[in-house]
């Protein structure tokens, strides 16, 4: 089969920087470095082991049969046992070793490219795709497995083997390398043509097959919308199209495919029917031996074989090296929200102070929040209300380090708290004193208990139960079968919304921290459920500073004090009654509100 | 499975999962059979250019042979034979291409073919079958399984070409040098157990890689959809222990691997020339002894190298014929599985409706249902709505209100009872004048991947431009659809533009009116709703609602005012009926499920955000 792998252009990278991350990659795998040299010293060894068969047949066939001198060929004979034993240790070596090298590579690699990523600050996670970030760890250190596997040494073994076959055969007989190489260029061209044509083809099928499954996945997942609406005939024809255009594609692959395999099929025996022609006129010319011919013929096969591998694994390399480039961007990528060498300590309770904070997103000019100042004191409730795109929940972030102040005009505003610079806080610190509930309960696979106990991983069993105990929810747990230990399944499908809600709301209560940074959620549940949350919420809040971003006009009574942004600016703050009085925005937001309800 | 909620899709299956052991590997095969046997005119062509193929490949060792015993060493003309040898190069090029060709096309085409159908059986298939199936589950019945197919199939023709030149080359060898011939070919059966040991035994651990594989990326996955949680509790080293875990997992996997491929494929090489070495040292002494001569000698060479890969492919093919045979198993358990829904054997239509006779009206009669075995979701259940009418149905979490609507579609049947339209029970209309019908706005909106127009023109492909806009209009969508990059021609879906909750909930608003159904449901359509937004679509929805038979399944008191009397279920019956505003005064259930929001108007509603 041919290599199935292709790089895009916009991916692909040019020979300076090959050699560059090719380069980095070696200084990388430093731990494996005599692993991968002496995989290489096998590789060497199992080239020269192939290229000696034919060689001992050429010498037993001049030296031993032709002179009739059967000692020399049963001397020849022995050799060749030896050679081919030789040739079986090295390669089990070789797999062994260069495995060994190559996973150990690829384990370091996984580890150290996810641990950059958790490094990174909440805004590289909203900037970047989630599913690129996805795949860089998944399929783009898969797709060097191949290279690592056995592609580089394939690599090596077959440049090897086209290098020293070619010096062989001219030491045999140059006259003869020359015919043999007539049809090289050829098969040269041919190949490189190929590989061009197959890249871009192979690109192709691989976005036809996604696109297909994509229709396939929709015509799953919708297959209630489309049998209400009974339009299966019409998806039918629709799936068939996509289907239709990846079997097109699959054949206009294969297609390319043919020629090019036909042709070297082709030109490895009219190379053999060229050295008989050429070598039999050498013969009886008297400047060849028919063994050097014998030997021509059998080793042909080494002069063209490489020329094709070597091509083909032209894309491996391609397709790794710019898979294994985009993971040393994220390598190097600096995380903008970073600990400091030397903490302060955060004391246990105290006012949180946003002092003139701007904020704009990196690669964006755009400022989301404008020289805001807010103080909020210790115990107290803030609602953040204002409409979407405001900078509300940005804001809310920023007040818990998931993000910095920006720099602007040359003044770098602050958060602090206690009066303490976030930025000067140790991370642990930090994240036990402030916490955010994010307003989607989001559950990863794993029990109950392990989704809570994400939040404090030292926490004991029983402090687990306390944190529900004390948000009023471990009632809705225990009556789970399997109660705590319920596998919550993939994306906690096996819970309803709600109680994903109290699982994020458990966590923070496990971590009891001084400060609560609540993002409400938008969608309703379903009245009984809510009343829990609802309740679980009221628990959680209290003696603690709040700080929400609110939606519901209950929550926004329930504050201290509200903040309106609007524009990335704090345009109103004040208590319910203080901003109603104020007729301003607030004002109007709230009665807005009022005539959007139902008549009773 | 989830619990039952009345909203959620998270049903117990009432479809019947076939999960028995696919042990039985006959039917797997005649499967196989069948399915080869619909495409056998391809394959044969293929088998036959792979015959010539092979006969091209078996001549050049004779060529050479005679080349060097007659051109070289008998001193005749060495381009007669030189010629030859091109020429069976043309021959065997010709035809390499060919086979490749065929053996491609009827592969792709199997699983090309394979994959529609399919498709199509599962459009048909009854809703309870996909309740009870993860997608992923039958996405990998129409691709990886399908893939193996492939694989194999592809084989076929090169295998039994293979196969071919294999007989002819050994038939040659024998009767030539019996002895030699016998000796050299030897360790090539071994070969082929080899291979099939090592593909027996690395199949299970690649898989096994898979697996670990897929794990870790469940942990990146996860580490990037919760960022949130983990930035929040600064939980990156818990993440970080387990995608170590994972990597290590992997790495160890891997080696395993590779130890059983350093364990087979240095044999695999080995072997082989153990015959190419007992051809130059028996060999070499029956020409020494005159009992055969060089070219005999590099013929034997060969001859030999030309086995060793079709030996192994051999077992490959075996192997893979194995994993098609389960995979068509597979494939054929979704072929097999029969849709529960289907049209009746005569169909009844719809009366037309009038002046003097309206249509639409709806009557449930003792209908009781419950997913699978379980309990009656509904149980006994009567209601009756008049043409034109617009009934609300509200109770608490699994009080069955979305199993109605289901009911109501056929996406599952009553178990007793009945559901009539105009009269007619809805078993006795065709499946088309049912959904034709009845018109659904799902709770969730789902788009397709195709431009705002054909979303909302989904009943009515071929609708006008007109229509669709009115529709849109009505459905207060038109106006945000113009400011779209490509206004209506704008392609949405998961890899399209991202429209809001409320806008999706318009566009199927829309869809619905297009469809312009004798009975309309809207189910919750409201709750995926930024609420701020949601009454816009409350003035949408009554836009519809006008002078059709409706039913709204709603929470917010909001929504319910939409319709002209409010139903109240409870454990899947009936139990009060009356306008919103008589049930809150007088019926204490009505105020109970209520109560959640209820408590004061107030919080159910929220302010812009």
């Amino acid at each position: 089969m041919w290599g199935m792998s292709a790089v895009s252009e916009a991916d692909r990278l040019d020979r300076v920087q090959t050699l560059k991350v090719l380069r980095r990659a070696f200084v990388m795998a430093r731990a494996q470095r005599r692993l991968f040299l002496s995989a290489l010293g096998f590789v060497f060894v199992g080239t020269l082991v192939t290229l000696a068969g034919p060689t001992l047949v050429r010498y037993g066939i001049d030296h031993g049969i032709r002179t009739k001198n059967g000692s020399a060929l049963n001397r020849t004979v022995a050799l060749y046992v030896l050679v081919v034993i030789v040739g079986y240790i090295s390669a089990r070596m070789q797999f062994i070793a260069i495995n060994r090298a190559g996973e150990g590579f690829l384990r370091e690699l996984r580890i150290t490219v996810f641990g950059k990523l958790q490094k990174q600050s909440m805004a590289f996670f909203d900037r970047e795709k989630a599913g690129v970030l996805v795949s860089r760890m998944t399929a783009d250190i898969e797709s060097m497995s191949e290279l690592v596997q056995f592609g580089l040494l394939q690599f090596v073994s077959a440049f090897l083997l086209l290098i020293l076959a070619t010096v062989l055969l001219a030491v045999l007989s140059w006259q003869l390398l020359i015919v043999a190489m007539v049809v090289l260029p050829v098969l040269i061209v041919a190949s490189i043509k190929f590989q061009r044509i197959s890249n871009n083809a192979y690109l192709d099928v691989r976005e036809n097959v996604g696109n297909n499954l994509s229709t396939l996945q929709e015509g799953i997942t919708g297959v209630r919308v489309i049998q209400a609406y009974g339009q299966q005939a019409n998806r039918s024809k629709r799936f068939r199209l996509s289907n239709r255009a990846l079997f097109d594609s699959h054949m206009y692959s294969v297609k390319i495919s043919t020629w090019y395999f036909g042709l070297v099929e082709f030109a490895g025996i009219a190379a053999t029917g060229a050295i008989i022609g050429f070598g039999g006129y050498l013969v009886h010319q008297g400047t060849a031996t028919i063994g050097t011919v014998t030997a021509f013929v059998l080793l042909l096969a080494n002069l063209f074989d490489p020329v094709q591998q070597l091509s083909q694994l032209y894309n491996t390399v391609q397709s790794s090296t710019a898979a294994l480039h985009k993971l040393f961007v994220i390598i190097d990528a600096v995380p903008d929200v970073d600990e400091v060498a030397q903490p302060t300590e955060l004391s246990t309770r105290g006012a949180l102070v946003v002092d003139h904070v701007t904020f704009a997103y990196a690669g964006n000019d755009r400022e989301v929040l404008k020289d805001v100042t807010i103080s909020v004191a210790d115990g107290e409730r803030l609602a953040l209300v204002g409409p979407t795109g405001a900078g509300k929940s940005t804001l809310a972030k920023l007040m818990a380090r998931l993000y910095d102040p920006s720099e602007s005009n040359g003044h770098r505003g602050t958060v602090s708290y206690g009066g303490v610079d976030l930025r000067q806080a140790s991370n642990s610190d930090l994240r036990r004193r402030i916490v955010v509930v994010p307003q989607e309960g989001f559950c990863f696979s794993g029990s109950i208990r392990e989704n809570i106990r994400i939040a404090r991983s030292t926490a004991s069993d029983s402090e687990v139960e306390e944190a529900l105990v004390s948000i009023g929810a471990l009632e809705r747990f225990t009556e789970f079968p399997e109660g705590l230990e319920t596998d919550v399944r993939e994306r906690g499908s096996r819970l309803s919304a709600g109680e994903r809600q109290l699982i994020a709301l458990a966590r923070a209560a496990l971590v009891n921290p001084a400060v609560l940074v609540l993002d409400e959620a938008t969608s309703n549940l379903d009245p009984g459920t809510e009343a829990v949350v609802e309740h679980a919420l009221e628990s959680l809040m209290i003696g603690r500073t709040v700080i929400v971003v609110a939606h519901r006009l209950s929550t926004i009574r329930r504050a201290d004090r509200i903040g309106v942004i609007d524009h990335g600016e704090l345009v109103e703050l004040g208590t319910h009654a203080e901003l109603v009085e104020l007729k301003g925005r607030y004002a109007a937001l709230s009665d807005a509100w009022d005539r959007s309800q139902p008549q009773r | 499975m989830g619990r039952m909620t009345d909203a959620g899709t998270s049903f117990v299956s009432v479809a019947v999962e076939v999960k028995e052991p696919l042990s039985d590997s006959s039917l797997g095969w005649k499967l196989l059979r069948t399915a080869l046997f619909e495409q056998k005119k391809g394959l044969i062509l293929g088998v036959l250019v792979g015959v010539f193929w092979a006969a091209g490949k078996v001549s050049v060792p004779q060529l050479t042979k005679m080349g060097i015993d007659r051109g070289i060493e008998g001193r005749e003309s060495l381009w007669f034979w030189s010629g030859l040898v091109v020429g069976a190069g043309v021959i065997a090029g010709i035809f390499t291409s060919l086979r490749r060709w065929y053996a491609f096309r009827e592969s792709r085409w199997i699983e090309t073919r394979l994959r529609e159908k399919i498709f199509d059986h599962l459009l048909h298939l009854h809703v309870g079958y996909h309740d009870g199936m993860q997608t992923g589950q039958i996405m990998s019945r129409a691709s990886s399984d399908l893939q193996q197919l492939q694989a194999f199939v592809v084989m076929i023709p090169i295998t039994l070409s293979n196969l071919a030149m294999v007989i002819a080359i050994v038939v040659l060898l024998i009767s030539s040098q019996p002895v030699l011939a016998l000796v050299a070919l030897s360790p090539l059966p071994v070969v082929t157990i080899l291979a099939s040991r090592f593909s027996r035994d690395i199949h299970p651990v690649v898989l096994e890689v898979q697996q670990e594989q897929a794990q870790l990326a469940t942990v990146v996955e996860e580490s990037v959809a919760g960022v949130r949680v983990i930035k929040g509790f600064g939980a990156e080293k818990v993440q970080s222990d387990k995608l170590l875990q994972e990597a290590d997992d992997i790495w160890k996997v891997s080696l395993i691997a590779a130890k059983i491929r350093s364990r087979f494929l240095p044999a695999l090489d080995l072997l082989p020339s153990l015959g190419l070495i007992a051809v130059l040292g028996i060999g070499g002494h029956r020409v020494i002894n005159g009992q055969m001569s060089v070219g005999d000698l590099v013929k034997f060479n060969a001859y030999i190298t030309m086995l060793i890969w079709p030996l192994r492919n051999l077992a490959m093919t075996v192997a893979l014929g194995q994993r098609a045979s389960v995979a068509l198993m597979r494939v054929n358990e979704v072929l097999n599985t029969p849709s529960l829904i289907t049209d009746p054997v005569v169909a009844f239509e719809l009366p037309n409706g009038s002046q003097t006779q309206p249509v639409g009206q709806l009557q449930f009669n003792n209908v009781i249902f419950g997913y699978g075995d379980n309990a009656p979701i509904i149980d006994d259940f009567n209601l009756s709505i008049a043409p034109g009418s617009a009934v609300a149905l509200v109770g608490a979490t699994g009080s069955g209100k979305s199993t109605i609507v289901r009911l109501l579609t056929r996406f599952h049947d009553v178990q007793r009872g009945s559901i009539k339209i105009d009269g007619v029970d809805i078993r006795s209309l065709s499946l088309n004048d049912l959904r034709t019908a009845v018109g659904i706005v799902f709770e969730e909106t789902f788009l397709f991947h195709d431009s705002v127009f054909d979303n909302i023109a989904f009943a009515q492909p071929d609708a006008s431009p007109e229509v669709v806009e009115r529709a849109a209009k009505l459905a207060g969508a038109h106006d945000f659809i113009l400011e779209l990059p490509h206004g209506y021609a704008t392609i949405l879906g998961e890899r399209g533009y991202s429209l809001s909750g409320g806008q999706r909930q318009r566009i199927a608003i829309a869809r619905a009116i297009v469809s312009d159904p004798r009975i309309l449901v809207l189910d919750d359509a409201t709750s995926a709703v930024d609420p701020s937004k949601e009454h816009e679509i409350r003035q949408a929805m009554a836009t519809v609602m006008k002078g059709r038979t409706t039913i709204v399944i709603a929470h917010r008191a909001g929504t319910i005012a939409l319709a002209d009397s409010v139903v109240l279920l409870d454990g899947g019956r009936v139990v009060a009926v009356g306008t919103h505003e008589e049930l809150l005064l007088n019926d204490e259930r009505y105020q109970n499920v209520l109560a959640g929001w209820q408590e004061s108007d107030d919080d159910d509603t929220e302010v812009d955000n």
